[in-house]
């Protein structure tokens, strides 16, 4: 009777610590709850500037060019309209091309050079550069088109110079600095910087040791690079010739100060429909903003991707 | 100007900045192969590309027609009294949009690397989605948002909490370039986020909150005394990007027919390309002014941060 009234008491007791027990963890976990939302909370300020300065544009431009600029109901006008001029698509095309031909050319020479400053002994010396590479990267849009336009345009210092001392007349061969492949040596001056700084890291990750295996086990270095450095660098290469690319396809302000619309580019094109002095035609300048956007986010999708291949021999 | 670099390998704390890695990358007496040669002399020849222009600017700047060496020419530029109206207008705005970077960026990616590592993809995410829209297409957006027919549309003002209308409203009252600053945010968002986190992550945000909160320091007190100082360098680096991205930028400011010095120097050069010259090598200078200010993030101390994908640049193509 005893044994079974203090086993009893003991249950209990058992019972209603069990109880408290549970009790306490539940309410740990209630108040977890409440302070991880009060955290975001404290993320509020940044997301509602986001969505109303990053994201809501971005939906709007959309649903813009499924109305026509908001004038219209939902169709397909806009599009036809983009598609029914042969200009819009020529303005794709040469914006395209441009970015294309413009990362290509800063991807693969960037890359060398960028091999070439790692490899540059004498460390101030290659502070100095790295310094100037960020100071060229940056220095772009209206002061880089003139600066072009007094280098290389009709009374540029440069054509001058190899007019009077090599009696070589450029603009007579047929370039011209406010054509396509003048607009190409405009690009390539920013381009070719951003290369190298995205590039230097990314070699950088190369381990020593790898190279010395190699060696070590009789490659030569052209094998080296061919079995070793080149498929472990490729991913961060082909990520930093997509982000020239998408560089050079939003750009606007060294196209529009060089060439003041006289070249066919999508962004000028937006700029002329939805900035211009005569009419307003925002559907037309949605549609082709979407378009854009549609081809960047290919650009930065492999971007991301490549960056992700590029950090898996990065220690992880 | 971009730098993308390598997480940090194994339990090294510390990620290298990209001139750290650099010296890291230097083969020994293998690097003086032919290949190696090649790529300096790339690097030359890279080198020329660039400084050629700038040297050939300057000539052509100060050489307005009567022979070289005309100081003139300069102070032609600086007594126009709208270079340096518009060149105040310009610092005003990119003071404000400095400000509103470092103010909105740095206790978000502190909290986020303290308390909510759950929400770095979306942070991640929108700091990577202004490479999908360039300026000019964020204008565009912005342009129907606050000015057009989206501005009075329902949906827009349901999705937005009401704020848009809040807004335009405001904008239209006010005199302020508001929408215009905070696209200027937008823009700045990638360079300027990564900075931050990039130096948040080199130094051990838990510890160093435990710390200040196991002497009886608030949260607030924690991020103004504590983390702040340890991170400076990356808020640094931070503003003078931004602040360089917004002296530079033209498509938004002509977008929303905002007076700044780039449209001023565009309206200049159409006119008077010596002149013109003069002004990109004064951009220049401000540029090489503001990367200077960054040159010690990068330099002494090697712990200073740079990740993959670090982006170091600005949008002001």
């Amino acid at each position: 009777m005893a044994t079974q009234a203090l086993s009893d008491q003991q249950e209990r007791l058992t019972m209603r610590a069990t109880a408290a027990a549970g009790g306490q963890s539940g309410n740990r976990h209630h108040s977890g709850r409440l302070a991880s939302l009060l955290t975001w909370v404290t993320l509020l300020p940044f997301l509602l500037f986001c969505l109303l300065f990053e994201i809501l544009p971005v939906l709007i431009t959309i649903e813009g060019s499924f109305t026509n600029g908001g004038s219209s109901g939902l169709s397909l006008a806009s599009y036809q309209r983009l598609l029914a001029q042969a200009s819009n698509l020529r303005a794709f095309q040469n914006s395209i091309a441009l970015s294309l031909v413009t990362a290509l050319i800063g991807g693969l020479v960037g890359a060398i050079a960028a091999y070439g400053l790692a490899n540059v002994r004498l460390s101030w010396l290659r502070k100095l550069l790295i310094s100037f590479c960020s100071i060229a990267a940056n220095f772009a849009g209206v002061p880089l088109a003139f600066a072009f336009v007094a280098t290389l345009g009709v009374t540029g210092f440069v054509t001058v110079a190899l007019r009077t001392w090599l009696h070589l007349d450029l603009y007579s061969l047929g370039f011209s600095i406010y054509q396509f492949w003048g607009l190409v040596l405009v690009y390539i001056y920013f381009q070719l910087p951003l290369m190298i700084l995205v590039t230097l890291p990314a070699l950088a990750g190369l381990r020593p040791e790898w190279r010395e295996a190699a060696i070590n086990l009789g490659a030569s270095p052209a094998q080296y690079w061919q079995r070793v450095a080149l498929p472990i660098l490729w991913p961060s290469l082909v990520a930093g010739t997509m982000l020239l690319f998408a560089n050079a396809f939003g750009a606007f302000a060294t196209a529009y100060a060089l060439a003041q619309g006289n070249i066919n580019l999508v962004p000028i094109l937006i700029d002329f429909l939805i900035n211009g002095n005569v009419t307003v035609d925002f559907g037309l300048g949605d549609a082709l903003a979407v378009g854009m956007i549609v081809v960047l986010l290919v650009a930065v999708a492999i971007y991301t991707a490549m960056l992700r291949r590029a950090s898996r021999w990065q220690g992880h | 100007m971009l730098s993308l670099s390598r997480r940090q390998r194994g339990h090294v704390p510390a990620a290298q900045s990209a001139e750290a890695s650099a010296k890291k990358a230097k083969p020994g007496r293998l690097g003086r192969q032919g290949g190696a040669l090649g790529a300096r002399l790339v690097l030359l020849l890279v080198l020329l590309y660039l400084l050629i222009p700038l040297g050939a600017t300057l000539i052509f700047g100060l050489s307005s027609g009567r022979g070289w060496g005309d100081l003139s020419a300069l102070g032609a530029v600086f007594s126009d009294p709208d270079c340096g109206q518009t060149l105040l207008t310009s610092l005003g705005l990119a003071l404000a949009t400095t400000l509103l970077v470092v103010l909105l960026l740095t206790p978000t990616a502190y909290q986020v690397r303290l308390r909510l590592p759950q929400a770095r993809p979306v942070l991640e995410s929108l700091a990577l989605l202004p490479f999908a829209v360039p300026p000019i297409v964020l204008g565009t957006g912005l342009l129907q948002e606050y000015s057009g027919a989206a501005a009075s549309s329902p949906l827009v003002a349901l999705l937005s909490l009401g704020l848009v209308p809040l807004l335009s409203k405001l904008v239209t009252t006010l005199d302020i370039p508001l929408v215009l600053i905070c696209a200027y945010g937008v823009i700045a968002l990638p360079f300027a986020y990564r900075a931050i986190d990039n130096s948040l992550r080199a130094i051990d945000v838990k510890v160093l909150t435990e710390a200040a909160a196991s002497l009886g320091a608030g949260w607030w007190r924690t991020l103004l005394q504590v983390i702040l100082p340890n991170i400076w360098p990356g808020v640094l680096t931070a503003s003078l990007l931004t602040f360089s991205t917004v002296m530079g930028e033209l498509t938004l400011a002509s977008l929303f027919n905002s007076y700044t010095f780039p449209i001023y120097l565009d309206m200049t050069g159409q006119n008077d390309p010596h002149r013109a010259a003069l002004l990109a090598i004064l951009s220049f200078l401000v540029t090489l002014l503001c990367v200077l200010g960054m040159v010690p993030v990068a330099g002494p101390r090697p712990e200073r941060a740079s990740l993959p994908g670090q982006i170091e640049g600005a949008g002001l193509r």
